[in-house]
């Protein structure tokens, strides 16, 4: 057979995508060791070391914990909370578009249609016309109801933000767990329906594992994805009051952009990926774990 | 009673359960459906409401298209269009010409040491994995020394940078399921291998790069992180608009909802269109890979 040169349908398309993704990537880890501030040019680039990450590791006066840990502590709560009702509700609508029912493909465009919908766009559209406490539905019921509503973005952040993700993100988990029961051959439903197994045993003992390979993808793909939102917050609560719902992304964002420190936000930002290395590991191994009870 | 029932009347009974079961479940499932897809469906009505009727949420209104002339007869939209417009046709294009040729190579192509195609492959799905925060620091203080700030060329190299692996996770898929013996078969017919691409393996392959074009047309014209971050007011895009809408024309409901149902109509019937490749190219990439 002929020799052929493959690699020169390969090289262009990785020049670009080193040079935007890995290449940039490095830097950031250079740069998260230099004393480095857009807004001082009057102080010189230095080599700093770790001392950009321990100004945000270090806990001067304990017991009083510094504002990154919250900030960590809440991008966690947000990204696992999100992350759970995704998949979990997630899976019982697929379970619901999985029944064959006249225009079911209707219902189910309707509800993927939110993945597409842009994350400003619908974090405007949910903070104007439905949480608002005036102009919104959710002040017009509780008026009707005869409450005070109270004003859930000021609140409630954390929540909010929760509720608004998932509701973004879930059609994306629906969408593969549905691929994932269609897949299921119909011999095996119909061996469990002449066994005589009922819908509680089907759904958990007999769907669920044969789609795990399915989760696991939504989940980890899933879990980028949130850790990725980050117009949702901007919109909704802009990472306030305070920095009660600021997420590690919004933190990079404002120590670059509003503090103008390079330094400081490069190593955040490599704090930020570590921790997102970390989920998706402990992620992965926990589904392996899983698969290894069924395989 | 019961032993008086002929085999008909039982089957009918049956008949009748189960279709008194399916309306049930048709019942829940659209319900369902459409409380999920809710704030988009009453976006969509209040766009067509005058912006007094929009003050007070309610769902009956003589409809009206006034407000959507206000929104499309802004000129401030225009330019955000435009950019957006231009991001999504370009980045696409190019996204498809560096994606096909390698997602093909990685699927077919021959190299010295055998692992080559599988760690190629795992390469570029780790870049997926990047969160856009972990480059923005570099990229912006790239665009300030090349001064790029706020031009659109630099956000379209950073949008095919970030969006190449997505075409060529969806396509390798795809590309796999065409039988290697179709080619081999070209290939003593005397095709190059150029020639095998785009005359043998386009061809069958070109559901999947179309749902590859749609959803990474459906990503770029939604990125909001990178737009926001790299561009001022010469090249953002439609998001950004969204994002800045409230600032600068404050609290007009109906006015909000023609804007969004402009901005976001055009996504969610390419997404829709691209709805049963996607779960193709999803699935098998990932759960297969």
């Amino acid at each position: 057979m002929k020799k052929h040169n493959d690699w020169r349908f390969l090289i262009p398309g990785m020049i670009v995508v080193a040079v935007v993704t890995q290449v940039p990537f490095i830097l950031t880890l250079v740069y998260s060791t230099l004393r480095w501030n857009l807004a001082r040019p009057d102080l010189p680039v230095k080599f700093y070391g770790f001392k950009n990450y321990w100004y945000f590791l270090r806990i001067q006066d304990w017991p009083e914990i510094p504002e990154f840990y919250s900030i960590v502590w809440q991008t966690v709560l947000i990204t696992i909370c999100a992350l759970a009702l995704c998949t979990i509700v997630g899976f019982l609508l697929a379970l619901l578009l999985d029944n064959v029912i006249p225009g079911v493909n209707v219902a189910r465009t309707l509800i993927l249609g939110p993945f597409f919908v842009m994350s400003t766009a619908s974090g405007v559209i949910w903070k104007t016309t439905i949480l608002n406490t005036t102009f919104g539905w959710y002040g017009t019921i509780a008026k009707y109801l005869g409450f005070t509503p109270v004003d859930l973005i000021s609140y409630h952040p954390i929540a909010v933000i929760v509720l608004l993700f998932s509701w973004r993100w879930m059609p994306f988990f629906v969408l593969m767990m549905l691929a994932g029961l269609q897949s299921i051959p119909d011999e095996i439903i119909d061996s469990t329906k002449v066994d005589g197994v009922n819908w509680w045993q089907s759904t958990f003992l007999v769907k669920l594992p044969m789609i795990r390979k399915h989760i696991s993808v939504a989940m980890m793909l899933g879990l980028i994805f949130l850790v990725k939102e980050f117009g949702l917050i901007l919109v909704t609560t802009a990472g306030g009051p305070g920095t009660s719902s600021y997420t590690l992304p919004y933190a990079v964002y404002m120590q670059v952009f509003n503090a103008s420190n390079v330094g400081r936000a490069a190593a955040l930002a490599v704090i930020t990926v570590a921790l997102t290395l970390v989920g998706i590991n402990i992620l992965y191994r926990s589904i392996e774990k899983r698969s290894a009870i069924y395989d | 009673m019961s032993g008086t029932r002929t085999t008909q009347e039982i089957q009918r009974t049956i008949l009748l359960k189960k279709v008194f079961k399916k309306t049930v479940l048709t019942i829940i499932i659209f319900t369902v459906a459409i409380i999920y897809f809710s704030p988009v469906l009453y976006m969509h009505l209040s766009a067509f409401k005058t912006e007094y009727d929009a003050v007070s949420p309610s769902l009956f209104f003589s409809p009206t298209l006034e407000t959507f002339q206000k929104v499309l007869g802004d000129e401030n939209m225009y330019g955000y269009l435009k950019n957006s417009l231009f991001q999504v046709c370009a980045g696409t294009i190019i996204c498809l010409l560096l994606g096909i040729p390698a997602a093909f190579a990685l699927a077919f192509g021959k190299f010295k040491s055998q692992g080559t195609n599988k760690k190629v492959y795992l390469w570029f799905l780790t870049t997926i994995l990047l969160p856009p925060v972990a480059v923005i620091i570099p990229l912006y203080t790239w665009f300030q020394t090349f001064n790029l700030i706020d031009k659109p060329l630099g956000l379209l190299i950073i949008y095919v940078g970030f969006h190449v692996p997505i075409v060529v996770w969806m396509l390798h898929s795809f590309f796999s399921d065409v039988p290697v013996e179709i080619l081999e078969a070209a290939e003593i017919d005397g095709c190059t291998r150029f020639q095998q691409l785009m005359l043998v393996a386009l061809p069958l392959v070109r559901t999947g790069i179309i749902a590859a074009g749609l959803l990474v047309a459906v990503f770029i014209w939604n990125e909001f992180f990178l737009a926001f971050n790299l561009t001022g007011n010469e090249a953002a895009t439609l998001p950004v608009y969204m994002a800045r809408f409230r600032e600068q024309q404050g609290m007009f409901v109906a006015q909000l909802s023609a804007a969004s149902t402009v901005v976001i109509l055009p996504a969610v019937i390419f997404g829709w269109f691209s709805q049963k490749s996607l779960v193709k190219g999803l699935t098998a990439g990932g759960v297969k890979g």
